[in-house]
């Protein structure tokens, strides 16, 4: 079994994808990172071993930012950060739909998109994401299931300035439906 | 939340390969979120942090 210190170590790249959904901002995020690893580390005897430490770990985090974001709130707001400070590097600067999902991810409540994230890249469950947000099961499924709606509905249609992505999103299902009927494979068309 | 299929939500997204009952979207939203974030969780981690639980380690050792 790791030590507690190994377990901390290895969940580093999940919680730097959960703080990243947080705070939307790449810097943001590694200082989040550090500071709950801080928090955890003071807390560790109240860690008890053979219990979800991965769902600890993540509360920890989580809590930290909640914090940070009401002692921020006097002066600035979490929805003043820049949007584009999802997209990792200039490859993907240079992709219109991956601009455009960092702008309409942006746009989504913290929880909301902090849940899609931790289901769809980290492949979490809806019951390790309400054990680690400390929410019902139903609320981690409700957060998912609004996330992906709300996103498709602005990439699809409701985001004014993504006339062509929507034309390029119903191009996609079109091509895919068409396959799908004729037994063929779509992985070639995700290409960003 | 309810299940079924007017509006309800998808099932989990547990099984790798069931990409297959998931809607267009649904794929073309995980490959972008993917392309978003998997390179912060693949990048090295900080020596500062890494120093920072090591000496933490240390200090803890028996």
């Amino acid at each position: 079994m790791s030590s507690f210190h190994d377990q901390v170590i290895q969940i580093l790249p999940k919680l730097r994808v959960q703080a990243l959904s947080l705070t939307r901002n790449r810097s943001a995020a590694e200082d989040l990172v550090q500071d709950a690893v801080c928090n955890a580390l003071a807390a560790q005897d109240s860690f008890i071993p053979g219990t979800n430490f991965s769902a600890w770990m993540h509360r920890i985090l989580r809590n930290r930012f909640i914090s940070d974001l009401r002692k921020r709130r006097e002066t600035t707001d979490i929805d003043d950060v820049p949007a584009s400070s999802f997209a990792s590097n200039a490859t993907h600067e240079d992709s219109l739909a991956l601009k455009d999902l960092s702008m309409a991810l942006s746009r989504l409540p913290a929880d909301q998109r902090e849940a899609l994230v931790m289901v769809v890249v980290q492949g979490m469950s809806y019951e390790a994401l309400a054990e680690a947000t400390g929410c019902a099961v139903g609320t981690a499924k409700s957060r998912v299931f609004r996330a992906r709606r709300q996103l498709e509905a602005w990439m699809t249609g409701d985001l004014p300035a993504n006339d062509k992505l929507r034309v390029k999103v119903a191009a996609l299902r079109a091509t895919l439906d068409d396959r799908r009927r004729k037994g063929l494979k779509s992985d070639d068309l995700f290409t960003f | 939340m309810t299940g079924g299929k007017d509006g309800a939500p998808e099932k989990p997204r547990q099984a790798e390969n069931s990409s297959e009952h998931e809607n267009p979207f649904d794929i073309w939203l995980k490959r972008g979120l993917h392309q978003l974030f998997d390179d912060v969780a693949n990048e090295p981690i900080p020596e500062e942090l890494l120093r920072l639980i090591e000496e933490d380690r240390d200090d803890r050792a028996p």
